[in-house]
C-alpha cells in the first residue's frame, strides 16, 4: 500500500502500544479485516494525512469541575490501557504514536455540569481517555471546532471506560467543518454501566467514524441516537462494532442519515454477541434517504451471534420518502416540493437527541430552506 | 351549481376497476352519508376525490365547485377547499403537529393570495381548538400522529378540518374505533363545521354516528356503485337488516 512507509518506520511507539505494537499496526493496515471496513474510504490517503498532520500536545480541556482530574499518561505511575484492538484499528496506533502521550480525565465524583471538550478539526490529537468511577455519572459535550478555513485533516481518539454502575452521556456535533477527519470512539462498560451516545450534524467534508463499544459487564447498556445530513459532496463513513460480551447486555441504536446532492454515506453496523452473553438484547436501526439520484448510500447490517438465548433486531434501509406521508401532506395543501422538504427534515430530526439537538435541527432546516 | 358532482364515475386502483358507474351530487349545506360493506369502494371514492396517486379515473366526471377535478393536483384540490379525513391517518415522526398545521394553513392562505397568519395567533387558535376537541394542546408539539391512539388520530383529523375550513369534508370512517365520548366530540366537531355554505360526505359503518349528525341523504355503496339512496331511515334499515338484502 502506498502509505508513507518511511514515516511509519521512524515513528516511535507509545508505551501503551507495547512492544511490536507499531509493527502490528503496519501489518494490519494491509490486512483483510481493515481492507473490508475501508471499502468505501481511501485508507492510504487517510494514513498519509495522519502521518503528515500537525500534532496537538496541549491539554484537551481547560478548567475542570471538582472531583474530575486531568493527567498526562506519562505522568502516571502506571500508564492506562486503552483497550483498542490494533488489528482492527491500526490507525489508532499511528495516531497515538504521532501525537505522543495521551490524556486521562479521571471522573471520581459526579460533576455538577457537563464536561465540554472541544474537538479540534485539524491536527492529530493525543488520545483522550475518560475514566468514570463506579456509580458516577458524567456528561461530555464535544463539538468539532473549525480552527482555520484551510481544508486539512484531523484525527481524534476518545476512549470511555465506565466502571460498574456508572453512566456516561457523550454528545458530539459537527456543523459542516471543512477539514477531513478520522476518529475513533472506543468504550468499555462494566457491570450495569450505561452509555448514551448522540452524534449529529452536517457533513460536507470526509468524515470517517470508527466506533467500538464493548458491553463487557453483566447488564451493561448502550443507547445511541444520531442523525447526519451529508451535503455538498460530503463523505460520511460510519463503522460501528458493538460487542455484547456479557449476559443481559442491551444495545439500542438508531441512526438516520440523509445524502443530498452528490454526497455519499456509508453505515456499517456490526453486532457481535459473544458466546457467554445469554439474554443479550440488541436492536440496531439504520435508515438512509438518498435525496438525489447522484447521492450514494451504502449500508450493511452484520450479525455475529454465538449464543441462542438472545434477542436481536437489525434493520438497514435505503429509500425515498414515504409515499403515504407525501400524499397526506399534499392532501392538506402542501406542494410536492414543500412536502418533500418537510419529510426530509422530519426524517433527520427523528434522529436527534441530546444537547445539540436544537442546533442540529436549525442547521438541517437551513439546508432545506436554502435548497 | 352543486358543490360536488360525480357523474358516471369509473375508477381503478393500480389497474383494478373498483368504482363502476357511480353518480352522486352534494349541494352546499348538505350532509350525505355513504354506507356499504367492507371492500365496496367507499375509501376508493374518498381517495379518488382527494387525488391520491394510483387512483385513476377511467370514465365519467367529477367536478367540485363547477371545476373538473381530474388532473388537478391533490394540493390544489385541498387549497380549493376539499378535505379528506383519512381512514388511517399517517404518522410523521420528526414533523411536529403544529408546524404541519401551520404549513397547511399557510398553503391555503398563499393560494388565496393572502398574507400568512402570525405564528402566535395561529398557535393560539390551534391550541384552543385542540382543547375543544378533548386533545391536550401538548399533542401539537408531538410528531404528526406519532404514537397517537386511534381515537386521538381521529380527533386530530377533525382538528385539521376545523382549522382549514374547507368547503367539502370527506370523512372516511372518522367514527371507527372511537369510544362514546370521543364519538360525541367528533360529532360535535362536524356539526360545528356544518354550515349553509359547505357540505359533508360522511363515510361510516354505524348508524350511531348518524344519531349525532343527521344526514340529508344516505347512500349505500356496493361493488363500486350506489345501489340505494334515501333519507336517514335508510341507515336505520341497514342497522336492523344488514346488507344481505342487497344481493337478494
Ligand atoms: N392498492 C390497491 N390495489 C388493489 N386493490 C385495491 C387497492 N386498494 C383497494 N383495493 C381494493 O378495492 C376494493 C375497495 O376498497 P376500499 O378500501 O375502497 O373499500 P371500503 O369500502 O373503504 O372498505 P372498508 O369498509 O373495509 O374500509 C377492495 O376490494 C380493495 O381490496
Ligand atoms: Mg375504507
Amino acid at each position: 500500500m502506498a502509505v508513507g512507509i518511511e514515516a511509519l518506520q521512524t515513528l516511535e511507539a507509545p508505551p501503551w502500544l507495547g512492544a511490536g505494537g507499531l509493527t502490528r499496526c503496519r501489518q494490519a493496515l494491509g490486512g483483510k479485516l481493515v481492507r473490508e471496513t475501508w471499502k468505501y474510504s481511501p485508507l492510504p490517503k487517510v494514513t498519509n494525512a495522519l502521518l503528515a498532520a500537525d500534532e496537538h500536545q496541549g491539554p484537551p480541556v481547560g478548567a475542570l469541575p471538582p472531583g474530575v482530574a486531568l493527567h498526562r499518561f506519562d505522568e502516571l505511575d502506571v500508564p492506562p490501557t486503552l483497550g483498542i484492538d490494533l488489528n482492527r484499528y491500526p490507525l489508532a496506533g499511528i495516531a497515538a504514536a504521532r501525537a505522543g502521550a495521551g490524556w486521562l480525565i479521571d471522573v471520581k465524583r459526579t460533576p455538577s455540569h457537563p464536561l465540554r471538550i472541544p474537538a479540534p478539526a485539524l491536527g492529530v490529537s493525543a488520545p483522550l481517555l475518560v475514566r468514570v468511577a463506579a456509580s458516577c455519572r458524567v456528561d461530555i459535550e464535544q463539538e468539532t471546532v473549525q480552527t482555520t478555513d484551510n481544508a486539512d485533516f484531523g484525527a481524534q481518539i476518545l476512549v470511555l471506560s465506565l466502571a460498574a454502575d456508572s453512566e456516561a452521556h457523550w454528545a458530539a456535533a459537527e456543523f459542516a467543518p471543512t477539514a477531513d477527519k478520522w476518529c475513533l470512539l472506543q468504550a468499555h462498560l462494566q457491570r450495569n454501566a450505561a452509555l448514551t451516545l448522540n452524534h449529529q450534524g452536517t457533513v460536507s467534508n470526509f468524515l470517517r467514524q470508527d466506533v467500538n463499544i464493548v458491553l463487557g459487564g453483566q447488564g451493561a447498556r448502550l443507547a445511541s441516537v444520531g442523525a447526519a445530513l451529508v451535503q455538498d459532496g460530503g463523505r460520511l463513513d460510519q463503522q460501528l462494532v458493538i460487542e455484547h460480551a456479557s449476559g443481559g447486555t442491551v444495545s439500542r441504536i438508531k441512526q438516520h442519515n440523509l445524502a443530498a446532492g452528490r454526497s455519499r454515506c456509508t453505515f456499517n453496523g456490526r453486532i457481535h454477541i459473544h458466546a457467554g452473553a445469554s439474554g443479550a438484547d440488541a436492536d440496531l436501526s439504520n435508515r438512509n434517504l438518498a435525496l438525489d439520484p447522484s447521492a450514494e448510500v451504502n449500508t450493511k447490517p452484520e450479525l455475529e451471534i454465538y449464543n441462542d438465548d438472545v434477542r436481536c433486531a437489525h434493520g438497514a434501509t435505503v429509500g425515498q420518502l414515504d409515499a403515504e406521508a407525501l400524499f397526506y401532506l399534499q392532501s392538506r395543501g402542501l406542494g410536492p416540493q414543500q412536502a418533500q422538504r418537510l419529510l426530509s427534515l422530519g426524517f433527520l430530526r427523528d434522529g436527534l437527541a441530546g444537547p445539540y439537538a436544537e442546533r442540529a435541527a436549525e442547521a438541517f432546516a437551513a439546508h432545506f430552506t436554502s435548497a | 351549481m352543486s358543490l360536488l358532482e360525480v357523474d358516471g364515475l369509473y375508477a381503478s386502483v393500480n389497474g383494478e376497476p373498483i368504482l363502476k358507474d357511480l353518480s352522486l351530487r352534494v349541494e352546499a349545506g348538505e350532509i350525505h352519508a355513504i354506507m356499504g360493506p367492507n371492500g365496496s369502494g367507499k375509501s376508493t371514492l374518498a381517495n379518488v376525490l382527494a387525488g391520491r396517486p394510483g387512483y385513476e379515473v377511467t370514465a365519467g366526471q367529477v367536478s367540485f365547485n363547477d371545476t373538473a377535478l381530474v388532473d388537478v393536483a391533490p394540493e390544489a384540490r385541498a387549497q380549493a377547499g376539499l378535505f379528506l379525513a383519512f381512514q388511517y391517518p399517517v404518522e410523521i415522526p420528526g414533523v411536529s403537529n403544529m408546524e404541519f398545521l401551520k404549513a397547511a394553513w399557510d398553503s391555503h392562505l398563499a393560494a388565496q393570495g393572502a398574507q400568512p397568519e402570525s405564528a402566535v395567533g395561529f398557535m393560539k387558535r390551534a391550541r384552543a381548538l385542540a382543547t375543544s376537541l378533548g386533545l391536550n394542546p401538548e399533542f401539537l408539539k408531538r410528531g404528526v400522529n406519532e404514537g397517537f391512539s386511534g381515537g386521538e388520530k381521529k380527533r386530530n383529523e377533525i382538528l385539521q378540518l376545523l382549522l382549514l375550513e374547507p368547503k367539502l369534508a370527506v370523512l372516511d370512517e372518522t367514527d371507527s374505533g372511537l369510544d362514546i365520548d370521543a364519538l360525541q366530540t367528533v360529532a360535535a366537531g362536524v356539526n360545528r363545521f356544518r354550515s349553509a355554505d359547505n357540505g359533508v360526505l360522511l363515510i361510516t359503518h354505524y348508524q350511531r354516528l348518524l344519531n349525532h349528525i343527521v344526514p340529508d341523504r344516505v347512500h349505500v355503496l356496493n361493488e363500486g356503485c350506489i345501489v340505494a339512496s334515501g333519507d336517514k331511515h335508510l341507515a336505520e334499515k341497514l342497522e336492523a337488516e344488514g346488507y344481505a338484502w342487497l344481493s337478494g
